[in-house]
């Protein structure tokens, strides 16, 4: 089985040569045989490759240690989750795991493209190929997963105990199926650089795949996040990580994307710009790719000493950037501009949005570079924190955020700025009297806070605005408001919810940094401890045996008003002997939007144990806010306009079929 | 053989997937102007809802309405000069140069796949999934694999005396020490003490402690020698343990009574001539393999005066105690350095450095602990 999985990798690398050079052949001959190749090919690609796939997830299942990837990655203890998530918790699953995502959304072109116009369809399918086909050459060349050990080791060196959580089988792959989406986006936009014209369809095709990637790339980051706060024990939700970074980069590059797409589908206008933001979308998530998996982030001595996958994805990234960029300057004067509008108008909001959003993309690119051109150059390793970002980005963002409610209710071509004005009176005045109250009530000390929440409530108020604006709030009766609220665009309730979400986001980052609290004492059994209002007693530590680790376990209870126990929290210590690491398992107890965080630190030599606490006001609100924009991107994928037919003399058919069951 | 068969099945679909579209007869294509036409009368229907739901005010769904008149009026323009280009290749018959593509195509397929298969591969290696391997016939396993069946099968029945007493001497030679250990102890606690066993004990403690026979392994190697005076690897390692204390001449007396008495053929006889050699070169028998002092200054030391020996030696350990005062996170190190103050026979400097090391990482912490640990392995303890 292992072999056959193998053999079905070269075999899709095969076949991706054959994707990228036969459409590309028959769209530039006119021939319509050579480009039909493209959709089998590509069903047949993506079904070898999930064949591989599930060959490696098998031999992790079944802890088959003549597999090298396997031995070094897992155990046998391990329960058969982590044995299953333990495929794409190392190097060479992931990137099989890359390119199983990349040959997906290539087959999702090929089954549902039928609607394309023939070349534009066989052009994107050979971009798809190429860059399938460089991935697995690097996976065949460099980071192979089938490589076998004979004879066979007895058991395996376990998986990083850190990856050991249910956020392995859940983050990378939503986080891979947005770098990976914004592929389709690019794929188009070289296609129709090649072609040298931009079809009507073009934009309604680029806008629901960005979107589906933006979809899973907040959802992506934001569970990142959430396990990197839980899993890490520090209490810290974001740490301007570089890691974290390259995935946070793609997202505002996509978020800009996103915006200009409806631009260009609406107006045909800021077409080329939107040409070259989908190209720098998708370089950035191959740079994303390229820093967390060639090493360099580690060290770029440690990089240079081994530098085989790292030197491949560079140059993978030099031919993919350096080769669209080039083409887009050939090409780009050749596409027409499209039409003109006013500044201020929803299109000039789009454009004010996307002038922010790349700037901060840069200044992130910029955080995130400058330590490693410094280390690369001199001997010199600095580090580029918090500091840095809230310098720059956040006063980036907070104008931004100021417009975000104006955009939506501006109309297309040519907007009145002091009606939307008049219409948000409302949202403003809510978002004036949550400062109020933030200011006099709760925090008098901190600006920052109040001009905070105050934000945050404008941003929800105001999608709430455009909401009641757009159903006829005040001007038509309830029956018919309720009648017309209901018959909305999906794409208007997607667009409200997103900034809504934007909104709750926010308001937890504003409500954890300013009223957040915490505690690091020593702890006796049976000692109790206040922290913002809550009690806490600690019950003392009792040992505990996992299947692959021992661990202690930290128990408190928290006490209610009536002085009985309202709830039980456990934080652990484990313990992992076949990689001699210890981890942290914090404990959470969830109360309202807000969370008791706690975590056990060392243990004292008279029982004592240290204890951190932290009080994490309205800390949901932040990955709750993510899930909402979530909604928001799904809600807009189901508007009736992204369902274009054909053209209606009939239907072509499709060609992808028959191969589709074959293998 | 059965992995040949699905080979070959795959490659004949992939092929397939190539070859069908290529024979299959050109369909007439529809122009990339159907497709702008048809998205710009969606796009004036999505218009019209619009207008009707108010979404947009009259005078500007006009401009919009016109707006993409404009569009689709432009498209005609186009069309005329281009729509022929796309359709007509398709109903052709193929050309020579579109043949050649389709076959290299075809070709490439299969020579590339199995050419690069036969690269990288390991078609004779079947799949190894671990229970299958605990499963089969012992006969056909490995040392390891015989090992994992024992762990599993004394995971499952804990008290089975037997089969510890099976793994322990494995183990010994696997030199997984530590395992041995609670191997032996578990054989003596379940199915009571031989010589053979405390015997074994007492080597995988030393082992385990980078050959120094402690307190600990001394006392099982005693035990073995009362149940059996003749045991001579307790014999040979209680000689080992006098050598190590710097007793050397008592070694030498012992090792030298023990080769009288070993019958010729015996397998110690080496070790004993070894260790004999050892001694008269008045080598430190610290049993120390890593980072000691380095072979030429063992060689120099073997030939000076016993003084000056002596000096040396003291200024080796002193120069360690002082390098663990300047950089004192070296777990190893003070390791060495207890150890080098035991075989010295200074327990209270060895007991000092102790106290050092505890200090220095912390009371409770985890190297705090292995240092304690080491001592008592080494017959010291923190206090007197």
């Amino acid at each position: 089985m292992v072999e056959t999985g193998h053999f079905a990798l070269v075999l899709a690398f095969a076949l991706s040569l054959v994707q990228t050079l036969v459409p590309l052949i028959g769209a530039r001959t006119g021939n319509q045989r050579l480009m039909a190749v493209g959709g089998p090919v590509t069903v047949t690609g993506f079904a070898l490759t999930a064949l591989s796939f599930a060959a490696l997830a098998g031999a992790y299942a079944s802890s088959d240690f003549s597999v090298a990837s396997v031995w070094e990655n897992s155990h046998s203890l391990q329960p058969l989750i982590y044995k299953i998530t333990g495929t794409w918790g190392n190097h060479e699953g992931s990137m099989l795991l890359w390119v199983l995502i990349l040959t997906f959304f290539g087959a999702l072109v090929a089954v549902f493209g039928s609607n394309l116009p023939a070349t534009l369809r066989a052009n994107v399918l050979a971009v798809q190929g190429a860059i399938g086909a460089t991935f697995f050459l690097f996976i065949l060349a460099t980071s192979n997963p089938f490589i076998r050990l004979n004879p066979a080791p007895i058991e395996g060196r376990d998986l990083n105990p850190v990856l050991q959580d249910l956020g392995l089988a859940i983050h990378p792959p939503l986080l891979y199926l947005g770098y990976v989406g914004f592929s389709i986006c690019f794929s188009f936009s070289v296609a129709a650089l090649i072609e040298g014209r931009i079809d009507a369809s073009w934009a309604r095709w680029v806008r629901p795949w960005t979107l589906v990637a933006w979809m899973f790339l907040t959802g992506g980051i934001a569970m990142g996040s959430y396990w990197a706060y839980y899993e890490l024990g520090w209490g810290g939700f974001w740490f301007w990580d570089p890691v974290e970074n390259a995935s946070f980069m793609p997202w505002l590059a996509g978020t800009a994307l996103l915006h200009s797409a409806i631009v260009m589908e609406k107006r045909s206008a800021l077409k080329i710009w939107t040409l070259l933001l989908a190209i720098l979308t998708f370089s950035l998530s191959l740079l994303g790719t390229f820093l967390v998996r060639s090493g360099v982030l580690t060290s770029v001595h440690a990089f240079a000493t081994d530098p085989t996958r790292g030197i491949f994805i560079l140059c993978i990234l030099t031919l993919f950037i350096g080769g669209s960029l080039a083409l887009f300057a050939l090409r780009a004067s050749r596409l027409t501009a499209g039409g003109l509008f006013h500044p201020i108008s929803r299109e000039g909001a789009l454009v004010l949005n996307n002038l922010f959003l790349t700037t901060a993309t840069a200044t992130v690119l910029v955080g995130t570079l400058y330590p490693l051109a410094v280390e690369a150059l001199s001997a010199g390793k600095i580090s580029v924190g918090a500091p840095f970002f809230n310098l720059t980005f956040g006063p980036l963002m907070v104008p931004l955020l100021v417009v975000v409610p104006f955009g939506p209710l501006l109309a297309w071509k040519r907007g009145d700025l002091y009606a939307v004005a008049q219409r948000l009176m409302a949202a403003f005045a809510a978002a004036l009297l949550a400062m109020l109250v933030t200011g006099l009530f709760i925090d008098g000390a901190s600006v920052f806070a109040a001009l905070g929440v105050g934000l945050a409530f404008w941003l929800v108020c105001g999608a709430l605005t455009d909401l009641a604006v757009k159903s006829g709030f005040g001007n038509v009766s309830p029956a018919t408001m309720l009648r017309r609220f209901a018959g909305l665009p999906r794409s208007v309730f997607g667009t409200a919810l997103a900034h809504l979400g934007l909104g709750l986001t926010t308001l937890g980052i504003v409500g954890t940094l300013c009223f957040g609290t915490e505690k690091i004492l020593s702890m006796h059994a049976g000692e109790s401890v206040e922290l913002s209002g809550h009690t806490l007693r600690f019950e003392g530590l009792y040992p505990a045996q996992g299947p692959n680790y021992s661990e202690d376990r930290g128990r408190f209870s928290l006490i209610g008003a009536d002085g009985g126990i309202a709830a039980e929290i456990t934080s652990a210590k484990r313990f992992f002997p076949v990689r001699q690491t210890t981890t942290t398992e914090s404990g959470i107890e969830t109360i309202g939007f807000s969370q008791l965080y706690l975590s056990l630190g060392d243990e004292g030599t008279d029982g004592s144990v240290v204890v951190r606490l932290w009080w994490k006001p309205l800390v949901t609100l932040i990955w709750g806010g993510a899930l909402v924009m979530m909604a928001g991107a799904a809600m807009s994928l189901f508007d009736r306009r992204l369902r274009v037919g054909a053209p209606s003399r009939r239907r072509k058919p499709t060609a992808a079929m028959p191969s589709a069951g074959l293998p | 053989m059965l992995f040949w068969v699905i080979a070959a099945i795959l490659t004949l679909g992939a092929s397939l997937a190539v070859l069908l579209p290529l024979t299959g007869g050109g369909k007439g294509a529809s122009s990339s102007n159907d497709h702008d036409l048809e998205v710009y009368r969606d796009q004036l229907a999505e218009l019209e809802r619009d207008a009707s739901r108010g979404l947009i005010q009259p005078a500007e769904a006009e401009e919009a309405r016109a707006e993409i008149a404009r569009r689709v009026l432009r498209l005609g323009d186009v069309g005329q000069a281009n729509t022929c280009q796309v359709d007509v290749p398709g109903t052709r018959q193929p050309s020579r140069a579109t043949r050649l593509v389709a076959t290299s195509a075809v070709l490439l397929v299969p020579l590339l796949s199995w050419g690069l298969y036969s690269q990288l591969g390991s078609p004779d290696l079947p799949s190894q999934p671990l229970a299958e391997r605990l499963a089969k016939n012992p006969a056909d396993s490995s040392v390891d694999e015989l090992v994992a069946r024992a762990e599993a099968h004394l995971a499952a029945n804990p008290s089975d005396g037997r089969g510890w007493d099976v793994l322990a001497p494995i183990y010994l030679r696997l030199q997984r020490f530590s395992d041995a250990v609670t191997a032996y102890r578990n054989a003596i606690r379940l199915d009571g003490d031989t010589a053979a066993r405390e015997a074994g004990l007492g080597e995988a403690i030393a082992n385990a402690a980078g050959g120094i026979v402690s307190a600990d392994a001394q006392s099982a190697f005693e035990q073995a020698l009362k149940l059996d005076p003749a045991n001579q690897k307790a014999a040979f390692y209680l000689a080992m343990a006098l050598a190590q204390e710097g007793r050397l001449a008592e070694a030498t007396a012992a090792w030298q009574k023990m080769l009288g008495l070993l019958p010729p053929d015996s397998p110690w006889r080496g070790a004993v001539q070894q260790a004999l050699a050892e001694a008269a070169n008045r080598s430190v028998a610290s049993g120390e393999p890593a980072k000691g002092p380095d072979a030429a200054a063992v060689d120099a030391a073997s030939s000076m005066a016993p003084q000056d020996r002596q000096a040396m030696i003291d200024t080796m350990v002193a120069g360690l105690d002082e390098k663990l005062r300047q950089n004192p996170r070296d777990t190893e190190g003070w390791m060495r350095l207890i150890r080098s103050y035991v075989v010295l026979g200074k327990a209270d400097q060895a007991r000092e450095a102790l106290h050092r090391g505890i200090a220095v990482f912390g009371a409770d912490s985890e190297e705090a602990k292995k240092f304690t640990a080491f001592a008592a392995s080494l017959g010291l303890t923190a206090t007197e």
